[in-house]
């Protein structure tokens, strides 16, 4: 990577040294109070800035947000942003149950409906995301959560937007210049700059025909509405949307839903009434590994014939998003038997969203099986892009041939074959694996 | 036929028995009385239940099939109270079971049976034999269930014990001889189980009263008490974890 010292990121770099010198001095004195901070390497930074990769991954995450900083701020140093909305819309979690929602609006016209689709994103690579996710300004309106059908003219706008089919011309006005740079959070995609909304207006837009029939039917629960539209063929993110603006259930018990909770809610939801079919459907014949690579994370999808189980293990090498400071990899994993689980997985959305994607193929086949996903999140995967990236890549992985094996013992040394990770880190961290390897079943003792 | 009267907490307890392991259950009926026989979807674990025409108010029955839905079963039981009488009968003509609470009359459809297995009883040789206080177990478990998923009984001559082991944390139940109501064996038995299964099978079984227990080595476990005042009895057998490597 090449840049000379005049030009503006090295001053950009500057500065965020004087800040990372305060912020190392600061943690020095109050080691244990600092909070967390999220997938920034300060002290390598300033050391490195973006030529050395001390930080250990593939490209310099400083870097890439500055250049998609520096393409978007001319478009939006305005009070007034116009533009093509892909259609895409934002539900804040902050200060629940009163919360800020608003459109995202890029400053492009066209049709932009790529900019807020995910599952149109596999064959982008993650600077490109950021690129054109930075594009989208926020506008924020605070509102209670339970006033979705007010007279509220931008209540009502935002609510069209969730609900439209295609990119809708949309205009703002903002009580200032949106300022802020690109944020990342672990389940939601990430955004651009924000302000708070003075005047907003649309033009009107085309409703998606399922997703309006479900709207206007005030009779019908959530949880069904979801899976119905799941079934006609409307696409995941699309869903959300619509659910995040409290467009689905019964009257009088819609609400605005946070966009991060929107997301889990719905994959859990379809996931949840695929998984009562996948448990009534005859078990596979055989041991199956799935293999697919994508950002640089590594994905296997075991399948073992047996009863209904699923499990997610997550390996997150050092400098990556979600063990930035460790110096080993760490495991995270959770897991359900039979019989489901009630409580929130310990991983959170992603475990939803690969539990969608797995009861999707065993659906389709008819099957049922004990289903163990591994991750290797290797250190290319320089940031945080949002959950779909894991409903996706699962899907995209079990869209591969699969390889077949008559046991257990031969399926794992496939995967140590394909997997950096040793087998028995794996073993270790896993519940289904341990139980698949060491509970006995009634039959084994039949012969005695 | 299928006509008779029980005592809500009686019916209470079969439901508790059975719906941790299965969720359609098929009950044989005779005129003696009703039994069950059902192994879990992971083949891990099997109830076997028998519930003699004594343990009923009121019996009156020919030899037939139930199929139920347990969880529904339990969802309906849950409308009454400890001191009900349930009037439970068979309406051939529709294939549903008439559930009777009070002056409320419930209505449940059947489950086919006609596809759900009669498991056998494996035979097993179980050298070892404790019977204990379900409450002195029920703590053992409890204690370990907050330290690992699995937990290894061993029995002596001398001694019954109870060991789990997590990362860190370590649990040990040992109860001589002389604090347990009966012990015998021929030599030393050691098996490993699920705590989630084991715990389940115990918890039918309230403060005092007596749990038989039969130990191999590396074999399953044999887990037997008494119901409906001594008119019931439940066997359930748990396929043991061994981690060779």
């Amino acid at each position: 990577m090449f840049f000379s010292f005049s030009n503006p990121l090295a001053m950009y770099l500057k500065t965020r040294m004087i800040f990372i010198n305060l912020l190392l001095f600061y943690s020095n004195k109050q080691k244990q109070l600092m909070p967390m901070v999220k997938q920034e390497t300060y002290s390598v930074c300033a050391l490195c800035r973006g030529t050395k990769m001390l930080c250990g991954k593939t490209r310099c995450p400083v870097v890439v947000r500055y250049h998609s900083k520096n393409k978007i701020q001319p478009l939006i140093d305005k009070n007034r942003i116009d533009g093509s909305s892909p259609p895409s819309v934002f539900i804040g979690r902050i200060g629940y149950p009163k919360v800020a929602i608003g459109p995202m609006i890029p400053p492009v016209m066209g049709d932009t409906s790529m900019i807020d689709t995910p599952e149109q994103w596999l064959d982008k690579k993650i600077e490109d995301i950021v690129d054109f996710r930075s594009m989208l300004i926020r506008g924020k309106h605070i509102v209670n959560i339970y006033d979705v059908e007010t007279s509220d003219k931008i209540v009502e706008y935002t609510r069209e937007l969730a609900l439209a089919d295609n990119s809708v011309y949309a205009e703002a006005l903002f009580e200032r210049k949106p300022s802020g740079r690109i944020v990342f959070y672990d389940e939601v995609q990430p955004h651009g700059p924000s302000a708070p909304l003075k005047k907003f207006d649309i033009t009107n837009p085309k409703y998606e025909r399922h997703i309006e029939k479900a709207y206007y039917d005030t009779d019908l629960k959530a949880n069904e509405a979801i899976f119905q539209l799941y079934r006609d063929g409307v696409q995941v993110s699309k869903i959300q949307r619509a659910f995040s603006v409290g467009a689905f259930g019964i009257k009088k018990l819609r609400r605005f839903v946070p966009t991060r909770w929107s997301i889990t809610a719905v994959d859990s939801t379809i996931g949840e009434t695929l998984m009562k079919k996948t448990r009534t459907y005859p078990w596979i014949n055989e041991y199956r590994i799935y293999y697919h690579k994508q950002f640089d994370n590594h994905w296997i999808i075991l399948m073992i014939p047996c009863e209904w189980q699923y499990e997610l293990i997550e390996a997150w090498y050092p400098r990556t998003t979600w063990n930035p400071y460790g110096r080993g990899i760490s495991i995270f994993n959770s897991y359900e038997f039979y019989k489901g689980r009630t409580t929130y997985a310990e991983i959170g959305g992603c475990y939803y969203a690969a539990r969608l994607a797995v009861n999707e193929t065993l659906n389709k086949e008819r099957r049922q099986a004990a289903v163990v996903v591994l991750r290797e999140a290797h250190p290319g995967y320089i940031m945080p892009i949002g959950v779909w990236n894991v409903r996706e890549s699962v899907r995209q992985a079990l869209k591969q041939p699969y390889q077949k094996f008559d046991t257990l013992d031969q399926a794992l040394i496939q995967v140590s074959k394909t997997m950096d990770i040793p087998i028995n880190r794996w073993i270790k961290n896993s519940a289904i694996l341990k139980n698949s390897l060491y509970q006995k079943r009634l039959e084994d003792f039949h012969e005695n | 036929m299928f006509n008779v009267k029980v005592k809500s907490d009686v019916l209470k307890g079969v439901i508790d028995v059975v719906s941790p392991l299965v969720n359609e259950a098929k009950f044989n009926i005779t005129s003696k009385g009703i039994s069950l026989r059902a192994v879990d979807p992971a083949h891990v674990a099997m109830v076997d239940l028998q519930v003699k025409d004594k343990a009923f108010e009121e019996y009156k029955a020919n030899e037939m099939e139930l199929g139920i839905d347990m969880d529904k079963l339990a969802s309906i039981m849950r409308l009454s109270g400890s001191g009900d009488i349930i009037t439970l009968e068979y309406d051939e003509d529709t294939n549903r079971l008439i559930i009777k609470i009070g002056n409320l009359i419930r209505k449940m459809g059947l489950i086919d049976t006609a596809g759900m297995p009669d498991p056998k009883m494996p035979n097993l040789n179980l050298p070892a034999k404790v019977v204990l206080k379900a409450s002195e177990l029920n703590q053992g478990v409890r204690a370990s269930e907050a330290v690992s998923d699995h937990l290894a009984l061993t029995v002596d001559k001398d001694n019954f014990e109870l060991y789990a082991e997590g990362d860190t944390d370590t649990v040990n139940l040992k109860l001589p001889k002389d604090l347990l109501l009966e012990l015998n064996t021929t030599t030393k038995c050691k098996s490993l189980f699920s705590i989630d299964y084991f715990s389940n099978m115990i918890k039918p079984v309230k403060g005092e009263d007596p749990i038989t227990i039969m130990l191999g080595n590396d074999n399953p476990i044999r887990v037997e008490f008494n119901i409906a005042d001594n008119k019931g009895h439940v066997t359930y057998l748990l396929a043991p974890r061994i981690e060779s490597e």
